[in-house]
């Protein structure tokens, strides 16, 4: 049965205030997140992109506010959860001193799986995302886009239901940008909901199917990507954006 | 167990890829106990077994100079290099030109002054003892001074042993010219020799005991003193491999996708703890090796290992312990890779100075000695002294493991809310 348009992420009334921090960096962040959707988070530097997948992902609690997790619309626990999401950081996540093989391994087996599921997926992955013949080699040797290639692998080698990207494609070039953008549709189309940042508008343009505009620990827009255009009556995701957020240097 | 596996073998992955933090975890220690047991042992023959280059400038004008310089080279302790010739005013440049660190000047009035001091010592037993003796008014010479020159750069304690030396050869002579002295005021000279003999011939004795609690425990000697030593240094050194090592994964992020993950941060910990403690236990395997094998193929003492093996295990697995936490709460602390090199580097090198590993702490003014028990090193070198030069029990380690479990608890905490404050845990 397909269960694509089930709420597979509920937040509600989300504010998150760090230690000794002045002003809220997330200010009651209520949103739905679809199952099979490819939703993007995006907003300036500083907006609460990131401290709001720190929250999903389990890294960070909240100062207030609920979030849920849901699978075919039954809730699981946040112990649960970490074996059905699978998150790409914007750091170069892992070991660089280790060989893309090696890495997947160790991740891998902190993910549960088993050897020979582990082995299966290390070889499926290192041939799709072009990996194969560096497989073997220092990953600290390996150029921005190889790298940020591995950092995806590590993200998805369980195959998680929910995939969290902190801009995945930062720094590559486009090839690379390409072949990464390519495998996550490919992951999306076989069931895998996407919660993604960017700053690169044109890519969260093509890629996503709703989205949510933060700014100053807020959402100020969410929807369909489409319908937003047209409610703000914008030409493009670009466009809609600096309207919202303005043209003002972010630090 | 397929979890923790993995985890072992990416910490050795990741410690076979740090060829600097290898080499000085291995490679250091051997080089450390190879060059300082070696310094340590030439100094030690140089005092009791080697002979002492000696310069001899005497200008006395009596026997006694003569006597005593032929006492210095009897001893077989120096090797004496007699330049009768040269001026007291240049004895200073001539030491240093001659390439001798030490020289013994005797003056011109040596023999007289001796006699004079024994004339008088005699005179004043006659008296005592109501007996007549010549009481002609003589030319009094003060008592002699010989001069002992040093090069500089001899340390002050070998210069002290070699003064002591020849401080108790002065005794024989002095002792020999004043029964002499006596007997020939008594009119009986041709007496004197058997006294004589028998005051220098028999004298007390010093028996060098060993204080320590076995039989069967090896005499102190530099090998017996640096391998542990120098061992425990070593596996503190691991600060700059396992400090570091921690200070990325907590930098690029891994700590925290870890985080993400459905597994404990405890895994990750016992993995670095484990594979850091295997590695300590290879330390001391091979420099206990070096000290066993190789050291006496190169004519220095064998390294006598305890017949407690049980406890020596024990220290060496509290030690290592010691280490691998110090090194874990320097990695959580410390915000780059240098900071942890760097502290980490020169607090083990401070640590190992106040702790005893460089000079013994029994030689320190009072408050260093009290500073040496916060240095874990010490604690450490405490126990491996028990058991290799004291041949000590379980009872005599009780403190060296109070100590080191305190040690040990304080640093697993602080890395805990450490990490936990940067919300890894």
């Amino acid at each position: 049965m397909d269960r694509t348009g089930q709420v597979c992420i509920e937040i509600r009334g989300v504010y998150k205030r760090y230690k000794s921090a002045q002003e809220d960096s997330l200010s009651d962040v209520s949103l739905d997140i679809l199952q099979g959707d490819v939703f993007g988070l995006l907003g300036p530097n500083g907006a609460g992109k990131t401290t709001l997948i720190s929250i999903l992902c389990g890294i960070i609690p909240v100062s207030s506010g609920d979030v849920r997790f849901f699978n075919n619309g039954k809730a699981y626990s946040n112990a649960e959860r970490k074996s059905r999401i699978g998150f790409v950081p914007q750091e170069y996540a892992f070991y660089q001193e280790l060989t893309p093989r090696q890495n997947l391994d160790y991740f891998g087996a902190m993910y549960n799986l088993s050897k020979s599921k582990l082995e299966e997926r290390r070889e499926h992955l290192l041939e799709v995302l072009g990996l194969e013949k560096a497989a073997d080699k220092k990953v600290g040797t390996f150029s921005g886009g190889m790298k940020r290639r591995v950092n995806l692998a590590i993200g998805i080698i369980h195959e998680p239901e929910i995939l969290f990207l902190d801009e995945p494609t930062v720094g590559v070039d486009v090839q690379s940008r390409n072949a990464i953008i390519r495998y996550l549709q490919q992951i999306n189309q076989s069931g895998t909901t996407i919660i993604y940042t960017s700053h690169h508008m044109s890519e969260a343009e093509e890629f996503c199917k709703n989205i949510a505009l933060i700014d100053h620990g807020r959402v100020i827009a969410a929807g369909g990507l489409e319908h937003l255009k047209t409610a703000h009556a914008v030409p493009n995701l670009q466009t809609l954006f600096i309207n919202l957020t303005g043209e003002a240097y972010r630090d | 167990m397929f979890k923790l596996f993995s985890s072992l073998r990416k910490e050795l992955l990741l410690l076979i890829n740090d060829k600097v933090g290898l080499a000085l975890m291995f490679l250091m220690p051997l080089l450390l106990v190879f060059i300082i047991t070696i310094i340590q042992d030439s100094a030690y023959k140089m005092v009791n077994e080697n002979q002492i280059p000696l310069l001899v400038v005497n200008q006395d004008k009596g026997k006694e100079g003569e006597k005593l310089v032929g006492l210095l080279q009897k001893s077989g302790l120096f090797k004496i290099d007699s330049q009768n010739s040269i001026a007291q005013e240049s004895l200073k440049s001539e030491l240093l030109s001659r390439g001798k660190m030490i020289a013994l000047y005797i003056p011109a009035t040596f023999s007289a002054g001796l006699e004079s001091n024994a004339e008088d010592v005699s005179g004043i037993l006659m008296d005592d003892l109501g007996l007549e003796h010549d009481t002609t008014a003589r030319e009094q010479i003060s008592m002699p001074k010989l001069s002992f020159y040093n090069d500089p750069v001899l340390q002050e304690n070998y210069s002290y042993s070699v003064m002591s030396v020849i401080q108790s050869y002065m005794s024989v002579i002095e002792n020999s010219l004043m029964i002499d002295r006596m007997y020939a005021n008594m009119d009986i000279a041709e007496r004197s020799a058997k006294l004589k003999d028998r005051m220098i011939s028999n004298r007390v004795g010093i028996d060098q005991i060993v204080a320590s609690n076995n039989n069967s425990t090896a005499i102190p000697n530099s090998t017996q003193h640096n391998v542990p030593a120098w061992t425990i240094f070593a596996m503190f050194f691991m600060v700059v491999s396992l400090g570091s090592n921690i200070v990325k994964e907590r930098v690029n992020g891994s700590f925290l996708r870890l985080k993400t993950m459905p597994t404990t941060f405890m895994v990750v910990m016992f993995s670095k703890m484990a594979i850091y403690v295997v590695v300590a236990a290879l330390q001391v395997a091979l420099t206990f090796s070096m000290g066993v094998w190789i050291l006496p193929k190169l004519g220095l003492p064998k390294l006598s290992v305890p017949d407690n093996i049980i406890a020596t295990i024990a220290v060496i697995f509290i030690s290592s312990m010691a280490a691998v936490s110090y090194a874990l709460m320097i990695g959580a602390f410390a915000k780059t890779e240098q900071q942890a090199n760097g502290f980490g580097a020169i607090s083990i090198i401070i640590f190992g100075a106040i702790g005893g590993i460089l000079v013994p702490t029994f030689v320190m003014p009072g408050f260093m000695q009290f500073f040496s028990n916060f240095s874990p090193l010490h604690w450490c070198l405490e126990g491996f002294y028990v058991l290799f030069l004291k041949g000590g029990s379980w009872q005599d380690l009780r403190a060296v493991f109070a100590f080191l479990g305190i040690f040990i608890v304080f640093c697993q905490l602080g890395t805990y809310f450490k990490l936990r404050l940067e919300r890894i845990i």
